[in-house]
C-alpha cells in the first residue's frame, strides 16, 4: 500500500527523513527507510494515478493515440511541472549540418544537442524505462587508473556486490547467470530470480551468422574483437527460476500489475516497453510503492523549490509547492521538515535544486560532468531469403558486448552494441515511415501524384517482406566525465513557468567519445557484411539539404576517411554530483551523502563518476539501497539517548536528590 | 458422448472406487472446459477499447477457468489419470452437466445481459439453487466438486488402511506454477490428499465464494489480493454497480457505479457453425483457422498432461492468436445479410475428430522442432518514431 497525502497537509510538519522523488532511487530509499519505521515523506513533483489500473489504462491509451511514440508520449503534459522531451528538439534546418534547434524545459547552449528526456511525474523516468538492467563491469569503475580517460570511483564492483543482489531482487530481474558470469558481470554463485526472457528470432540469427567471427577496430589499433552475442538482462517478468535463493525457500514469485488484482502478466511481446508495457510485465517503481509501510506519505504534484538551511552545516527540510491543475502553474509554497533529506530528483534536477539552494557545492562541481549515453543508431535490410522478424519482443533482448572492455579504451570510447527488435523504428520512424514511403505520400517532387505508390494487396505483400528484413543496431557509446558538460542555472532570466529555475544544459562529445563512435560505425558496417545485410544507414545530408539531428562529421586521426555520424540521447543522464573521497573534487562521498552536509543526500546516477557502457538504473539502485541502510544508521544514532552532562554534573545530580 | 453427460444422467453420490475417481475427474476437465468457449465469446465480442470493467472481470474469471482446468488434470494426473481432450464438447450450444432438464443449453453468446445470466447460470452458487425435495441429481459445479471431495477422503482413508495411496502419479508431470499465470490463483503439484483438497477448495472457492460469503480465497490461500468471486463478479456487470466490502450473498451490490455499455459488442448469431460460412471464402478462411487454433491449444493441454508439464508455455502464444484471430471475425458483419441482418461473424468452436487429428500432427511437429520461428509475414505493432530510448 502507499499512504497518499496533500502538500497542505504536511505543511509546517516534521519527518525523520523527507525523499525528493518517487523513481527507482527515491522509492527504494524511501521503502527501506519506512520498514524501518522511520516516518518518511515523499514529494513527487509529477503527477500521481498510474498506480491505478484506470488511470494506468489512460496512459496506455494516451501512447496508443500518440503520433510520435516517444517516451515520454504516454504521459500528458505538465506545465507544473515540465519534463524535457525529446521532440523538443529540432534539426537546423539545410546548410546547418550541426546546428540544432531546441524548445521546452532545458535551455542548450550547446555546441552539440543533449537529446536525452526524463520523466516528472509517479514512478518517474522508471514509467517509461526499457528495463535493461545489465552490470557494469568491474574495470568500469576505475577507468582513470587503467585506460586514463574520466574518473575513478571511490568504490568498486565488489563493494556493490550485495546491493546488486538486493537492486536485481527488488527490481524483478529475468537473466542468464552462467553466460553473465562467463562475460565477466556476476560471480560464479550468483542467480537471477527470474530465467532469461526468450531471445528473438533475429537473436538466433545473429548468433549464427555472427558467433566466433572477428571484426578489425582500425581506431583501437587494428584489434581484433572476437563476436559472441549475449543475452541481456531485464526487468521484466518472466518464468520464474527455481535455482534463485529465497529467504523462505519457497519459488520467486514474479510481481503482478498495481492497481488491479491478480494481473500483471509476463512479457508477451508487446513491443511498447518504451514507454509503456500494456500488461505490466515490465518493473517499474510502483512496484516499490505498493510495498510502502503505513509510516511512508507520497504527495504528488509538489515540487520542491528549495533545500532549506539549518543551523551550522546541516538542512532542516524542504519548501516546495503544491499545484492542483497540471494545466496551470499556479501553485502555493510549503515547507516540510526533517532530520534527513534526500534529493532523488534525477541527475540534472538535483543539480538544479542544489544550485538553487546553494548547497553542496563548495567544491564547484556541482552541475558538472553531465553524462549520458551517446547512441549511433545502424540500420540494414536483410537479403529477401533471410527475414529477421522485427517488431515483437522487448526492444533489444541481446548485444554484442566485446567492444565494452580492455585496452581498447585507450583509444577510444567502448561501446556496447545492443541488437534492436523494433526494425528501423527508432532510426527512420518504422513501421510508418515504410508504409507512408510505399504509398508514396506527399508525391513527388512537382506535387503530383507518385506513379510509385503503392496500394492493396501489392502494399501489404511488400510490407511484409520489407518490414521483415529490417536490421537495426542501437550502439550506446560511454561518455566519460567531462567538466566542461554541465548544467547551469540563471534564476534571474530563465524560470519555468512556476518559477523555478529551468536547467541550462552546455554539452558536447570529447574527442575520446567521437573517436568511439567512429568505431562502433565501422564495426556496424562489418557486422552488417558478416550478416549478408545492406547498410542503408544514412547520416549526411537529407533530400531537403538538412542535416539529421546530432550530426557532425569525424575523423580520429586526420588519416582516417572522414564521416558523417550522427547520435542520439538514451536517456541515461548521469553526473551532476558526482561521488568521491576528496571534497574538493566531488560532491558526495560514497554514501552519496554530500561532502558540505551531514544530513543531505542525492541520490541517483548523478553521483555516478562514470557510466561504463552499462544502463545505468541497476547501478543506481545499488547505490540507492546503499544510501538507505546510511540513512537507517545515521537516524537510528540520532534517536540514541545521549549522555549530554559529564561525570561531575552526574555527581551533583545524586547530591540533588 | 462426454463423460461429463454420462455422470450427469447417474444419481448424485460420490465415487466409489478409483477408476469412478478417474472419470469424475475427466468430467471435472471437461466442466471446467465447458465455459472457456462462452466466456471467450462474451469477452472477445466486446468491441476493443470498450467496456474496460467487463473485459477485466470476464478476462479474470476465463483465466480462472483455465487454472481451474489445469488442477482438474493435475488432479487426474495424482491419481494414475490423463485427460482425454477428445470427450471434450464437441460444440455449441451445448448442455450443462446438471439434473435439471429445464436448464436452457449453453450457447456461444456475445456481450450482452443475455449472455450474462449464462454465466450466472454456470457459477451459479451451491446455496442458491432452489432446493427441490424431488431433485436428487447434479445440480451446481460446487456440489459437483463436493462429491468429488468426499470420494477422494473416502479412497485415500481406505488406501491407508491397506497400507497403500491413491496419489501414485509421478510428481514430474504435474503442471506446477511455471508456465500458468496471471489471475487470482497459482497452479501447484497435487501429490497427496493436502493438495488435492487444496486444489478442489480453490476451484469451489473462486466460482461461488468462501464460506457463503461474496469473497473468494485467494488472499489466504495465494497470499494475494482477495476479489469476489465468479459468480459476484459476473453479478457486478449485470445490474451496473461493484460490491460493496460488507455486502453479503444475497444482497444487490452497493458499491460505486461500474460503466457498462452493452451497444459496444458485435452481436452474433447464438448457433452459428463454420458450415454457414462455408459460401464466403474470406469468412469461412477466418473460421476454420480458428477451430484449428482451438483444437491445437487443447492438443497441446493433452501433451502436457501426458508427461511434458513444460510444454505449457507454448499455449501462451496459442491463446494471442485465438485472441487476434476471433477479434478479427467479429469485426465483419454476417456476410448472411438476409438471413442474419445486423449480425457478426463469430468463431463457433467446432471440434471433430478429422480437426483434432490434424491438431495432434501439428502439435508433434510443433514439439520436436526445435524453437525456431518460421518466416512469415511481419505483422507490426503500430511502433513508429522513436527518437530516443529509453532503457
Amino acid at each position: 500500500m502507499s499512504v497518499h497525502t496533500t502538500g497542505a497537509a504536511v505543511d509546517g510538519r516534521h519527518y525523520d527523513a523527507i525523499v525528493v522523488g518517487s523513481g527507482w532511487a527515491g522509492s527504494l530509499v524511501a521503502r527501506h527507510l519506512g520498514r524501518k519505521n522511520w516516518r518518511v515523506l515523499v514529494l513527487e513533483a509529477g503527477n500521481g494515478g498510474t498506480d491505478n489500473w484506470v488511470d494506468y489504462q489512460d496512459s496506455v491509451r494516451t501512447f496508443s493515440s500518440a503520433v510520435a511514440k516517444v517516451p515520454n508520449s504516454a504521459y500528458r503534459p505538465n506545465r507544473a511541472a515540465p519534463s524535457p522531451d525529446v521532440l523538443d528538439l529540432s534539426p537546423g534546418g539545410p546548410g546547418n549540418p550541426d546546428g540544432y534547434r531546441a524548445t521546452g524545459h532545458f535551455l542548450q547552449t550547446g555546441p552539440l544537442p543533449y537529446g536525452t528526456d526524463y520523466l516528472r511525474a509517479l514512478g518517474g523516468a522508471g514509467m517509461h524505462w526499457l528495463g535493461a538492467v545489465p552490470r557494469m563491469f568491474p574495470e568500469d569503475f576505475s577507468t582513470r587508473t587503467a585506460y586514463h580517460y574520466g574518473l575513478d570511483w571511490p568504490l568498486g564492483a565488489a563493494d556493490l556486490e550485495q546491493h546488486l543482489r538486493d537492486a536485481e531482487h527488488l527490481l524483478g530481474t529475468a537473466g542468464e547467470s552462467r553466460e553473465q558470469h562467463r562475460l565477466g558481470t556476476v560471480p560464479a554463485d550468483h542467480e537471477y530470480p527470474m530465467e532469461q526472457i526468450p531471445p528473438s528470432y533475429q537473436d538466433k540469427v545473429f548468433h549464427k551468422k555472427l558467433d566466433t567471427r572477428t571484426v578489425v577496430d582500425k581506431v583501437a589499433g587494428n584489434r581484433e574483437y572476437r563476436l559472441q552475442v549475449y543475452g541481456l538482462p531485464q526487468a521484466r517478468n518472466s518464468t520464474p527460476n527455481a535455482a534463485y535463493p529465497t529467504a523462505d525457500g519457497s519459488t520467486y514469485k514474479p510481481r503482478g500489475a498495481v492497481g488491479v488484482p491478480n494481473f500483471g502478466e509476463r512479457c508477451v511481446g508487446n513491443a511498447s516497453c518504451v514507454p509503456v508495457c500494456p500488461v505490466q510485465a515490465k518493473s517499474s517503481p510502483l512496484r516499490l510503492q505498493q510495498d510502502f509501510t503505513g509510516t511512508v506519505e507520497i504527495a504528488t504534484r509538489c515540487v520542491v523549490s528549495r533545500v532549506l538551511p539549518g543551523r551550522g552545516n546541516t538542512v532542516r527540510g524542504v519548501e516546495f509547492r503544491e499545484y492542483g491543475d497540471p494545466a496551470t502553474p499556479a501553485s502555493r509554497a510549503y515547507r516540510a521538515e526533517a532530520d534527513v533529506v534526500v534529493l532523488a530528483a534525477h541527475a540534472i534536477e538535483n543539480a538544479v535544486l542544489l544550485l538553487a539552494s546553494h548547497m553542496a557545492n563548495s567544491s564547484g562541481n556541482v552541475g558538472k560532468h553531465l553524462m549520458d549515453h551517446p547512441t549511433l543508431l545502424a540500420w540494414a535490410e536483410t537479403p529477401p531469403e533471410m527475414p529477421v522478424g522485427p517488431y515483437r519482443g522487448p526492444g533489444h533482448t541481446s548485444g554484442l558486448e566485446c567492444f565494452r572492455t580492455a585496452e581498447g579504451r585507450r583509444q577510444r570510447a567502448p561501446f556496447r552494441v545492443e541488437i534492436g527488435n523494433w526494425g528501423w523504428g527508432w532510426a527512420t520512424g518504422a513501421p510508418m515511415s515504410s508504409v507512408s514511403g510505399m504509398l508514396g505520400l506527399g508525391g513527388d517532387s512537382d506535387g503530383e501524384v507518385n506513379p510509385d505508390g503503392r496500394y492493396g494487396p501489392a502494399l501489404r505483400s511488400a510490407l511484409g517482406s520489407h518490414l521483415n528484413r529490417q536490421v537495426q543496431l542501437q550502439i550506446a557509446v560511454e561518455q566519460h566525465a567531462d567538466p566542461a558538460n554541465r548544467v547551469t542555472i540563471d534564476p534571474s532570466r530563465h524560470r519555468d513557468a512556476m518559477g523555478n529555475p529551468r536547467p541550462i544544459i552546455h554539452y558536447d562529445l570529447a574527442k575520446h567519445v567521437r573517436d568511439g563512435m567512429y568505431a562502433a560505425r565501422l564495426a556496424a558496417l562489418e557486422i552488417f557484411k558478416l550478416l549478408g545485410a545492406t547498410d542503408r544507414s544514412s547520416y549526411g545530408a537529407q533530400a531537403d539539404g538538412s542535416y539529421p539531428l546530432g550530426h557532425y562529421r569525424h575523423s580520429p586521426d586526420g588519416v582516417l576517411e572522414e564521416l558523417d555520424l550522427v547520435y542520439h540521447g538514451a536517456g541515461h543522464g548521469a553526473g551532476t554530483h558526482v561521488m568521491g573521497a576528496e571534497r574538493a573534487t566531488s560532491v558526495v562521498d560514497t554514501y552519496q551523502r554530500t561532502h558540505d552536509h551531514p544530513n543531505l543526500f542525492a541520490v541517483g546516477c548523478g553521483s555516478m563518476p562514470s557510466v561504463g557502457t552499462s544502463n545505468p538504473t541497476l547501478t543506481m539502485a545499488a547505490l540507492a539501497l546503499r544510501s538507505a541502510e546510511r540513512i537507517h544508521r545515521d537516524l537510528a544514532e540520532l534517536h540514541q539517548p545521549v549522555t549530554v552532562a559529564g561525570p561531575r554534573a552526574a555527581r551533583t545530580q545524586e547530591v540533588a536528590q | 458422448m462426454t463423460t461429463m453427460y454420462d455422470l450427469a444422467a447417474k444419481e448424485y453420490r460420490p465415487p466409489k472406487d478409483l477408476p469412478e475417481l478417474k472419470t469424475y475427474l475427466q468430467a471435472a476437465v471437461e466442466i471446467e472446459h465447458l465455459t472457456i468457449p462462452v466466456y471467450m465469446s462474451g469477452l472477445y465480442s466486446i468491441v476493443p477499447g470498450t467496456n474496460a470493467y467487463a473485459c477485466e472481470v470476464i478476462r479474470s474469471v476465463l483465466l480462472e477457468e483455465m487454472l481451474h482446468m489445469t488442477l482438474a488434470g493435475n488432479l487426474l494426473n495424482a491419481v494414475g489419470g490423463t485427460p482425454d481432450m477428445g470427450k471434450l464438447t464437441p460444440g455449441y450450444p451445448a448442455r450443462l452437466p446438471f439434473g435439471d432438464a429445464s436448464l436452457p443449453p449453453i450457447a456461444l453468446q456475445h456481450f450482452s445481459p443475455g449472455a450474462l445470466e449464462t454465466f450466472l447460470l454456470i457459477e451459479r452458487p451451491h446455496s442458491f439453487v432452489p432446493s427441490n425435495p424431488d431433485e436428487t441429481g447434479w445440480t451446481s459445479i460446487g456440489q459437483f466438486y463436493e462429491a468429488i471431495r468426499r470420494g477422494i477422503v473416502t479412497l485415500e482413508e481406505a488406501a491407508r488402511g491397506t497400507g497403500q495411496t491413491i496419489f501414485t502419479g509421478d510428481p514430474a508431470e504435474q503442471v506446477g506454477p511455471e508456465d500458468f499465470y496471471n489471475s487470482g490463483g497459482e497452479t501447484f503439484r497435487i501429490t497427496d490428499l493436502k493438495s488435492a483438497l487444496l486444489a478442489i477448495e480453490v476451484i469451489s472457492e473462486q466460482g461461488e465464494g468462501a464460506q457463503d460469503s461474496i469473497w473468494d480465497s485467494d488472499d489466504k490461500i495465494f497470499g494475494e489480493q482477495r476479489q469476489v468471486a465468479h459468480y459476484f463478479r459476473f453479478n457486478e456487470i449485470v445490474t451496473g454497480r461493484s460490491y460493496g466490502p460488507h455486502d453479503l450473498p444475497r444482497t444487490q451490490p452497493s458499491g460505486p457505479l461500474v460503466d457498462v455499455t452493452w451497444q459496444d459488442a458485435y452481436p452474433i448469431d447464438p448457433g452459428a457453425k463454420s458450415a454457414h460460412f462455408a459460401p464466403y471464402p474470406e469468412i469461412h478462411r477466418a473460421v476454420e483457422d480458428f477451430n484449428d487454433t482451438y483444437a491445437r491449444l487443447l492438443v497441446l493441454f493433452e501433451r502436457v498432461f501426458d508427461g511434458k508439464p513444460r510444454e505449457m508455455e507454448k499455449a501462451v502464444p496459442l491463446m494471442l492468436e485465438l485472441r487476434d484471430l476471433a477479434q478479427r471475425i467479429y469485426r465483419n458483419p454476417h456476410p448472411d445479410t438476409a438471413g442474419k441482418p445486423g449480425l457478426h461473424a463469430s468463431p463457433t468452436f467446432e471440434l471433430d475428430d478429422s480437426r483434432l487429428r490434424r491438431a495432434r500432427e501439428h502439435i508433434t511437429d510443433l514439439l520436436a522442432a526445435p524453437a525456431e520461428i518460421p518466416a512469415q509475414s511481419a505483422t507490426g505493432p503500430a511502433g513508429a518514431q522513436k527518437e530516443e530510448q529509453h532503457s
